[in-house]
């Protein structure tokens, strides 16, 4: 016969290339699966100077299982964007705590002028609401600046 | 010059739709390297159970009196010797101390109205000399 390739015949038309029309859908699956599932934190920031500290950790917990309790320089403190006394704290706090397992992790973001007997409020608050695990807040200080102090 | 005509009219007028995989791909690469998820940083402390006291011995502890200025002073157990240091100075205190006496207990009593921010700068000499047991409390007279 002297057939080129012993009489077979390709038998299949589909294409050896992979199918790159695809890819935009791809691309833009992807892009959009990112935009639905980022979530941004829920609560606004507070106009706070941060304390420094040098040997602050990160902080060793899911997001969604950290809470902040902010209290600015007069000692007002403020949780999920709303202002509280210090007597409600323990009261918003209990439930919260019980709904999580026990697993909230308080970040206490504190101004660093803020007297410290509203911290010391703060903090017999967060004990009788039966909270174990609290982290003070702070922005990393470098070496050299604690040097000068 | 006819068939100069005829070539130009090949360019296609349509935007080329090849390249939107890689630019969809530019802006997707682009995000994720960019994204920065903020991770709180902070001194971590575990606040004592509702009602739970430990007795210490005050020989296995170590005053430290953060006053309204930012100055520590230290008071070793029962001694009712003074010393006084800055914030910065704990840190190898500290060290010292622990070395003496590894029950060691650090017990921050700060001033109702010192600033918060000499706390935290004990804590951190603290906490950068590896101390665990630290109680804190709020001065009284």
């Amino acid at each position: 016969m002297g057939m080129k390739g012993g009489g077979f015949q390709k038998s299949s038309k589909a294409s050896e290339e992979i199918p790159a029309s695809s890819l935009a859908d791809i691309a833009f699956l992807l892009l959009i699966f990112f935009m639905v599932t980022t979530v941004f934190q829920a609560d606004r920031d507070r106009p706070i100077e941060w304390p420094q500290a040098e040997a602050a950790q990160k902080i060793d917990e899911k997001q969604k299982n950290i809470m902040n309790i902010w209290m600015e320089r007069e000692g007002t403190v403020y949780l999920n964007d709303q202002p509280h006394t210090m007597e409600e704290i323990t009261a918003v706090v209990a439930p919260l705590y019980a709904a999580s397992e026990r697993a909230l992790v308080i970040s206490i973001r504190g101004d660093q002028d803020v007297p410290y007997q509203y911290m010391d409020q703060l903090q017999t608050a967060l004990v009788n609401a039966g909270v174990v695990r609290v982290v003070f807040a702070t922005t990393l200080e470098q070496s050299m600046q604690r040097a000068r102090r | 010059m006819a068939v100069l005509g005829k070539k130009k009219k090949r360019v296609s007028d349509g935007v080329p739709m090849s390249s939107t995989a890689d630019i969809a791909f530019l802006l997707l690469i682009f995000f994720l390297v960019t994204t920065t998820f903020p991770k709180d940083k902070g001194l971590s402390i575990v606040l004592p159970e509702p009602g739970e006291e430990a007795q210490v011995s005050q020989k296995n502890i170590l005053h430290l009196l953060i006053q309204p200025n930012g100055t520590v002073e230290v008071k070793r157990g029962e001694s009712q010797q003074v010393q006084t240091m800055r914030p910065s100075e704990v840190e190898g205190l500290w060290r010292q101390e622990v070395a003496n006496n590894p029950n060691l207990i650090a017990a921050v009593k700060t001033h109702p109205d010192a600033s918060y921010k000499y706390m935290v700068d004990v804590l951190d000499a603290l906490k950068s000399a590896n101390a665990e047991r630290i109680s804190l409390q709020v001065l009284e007279d």
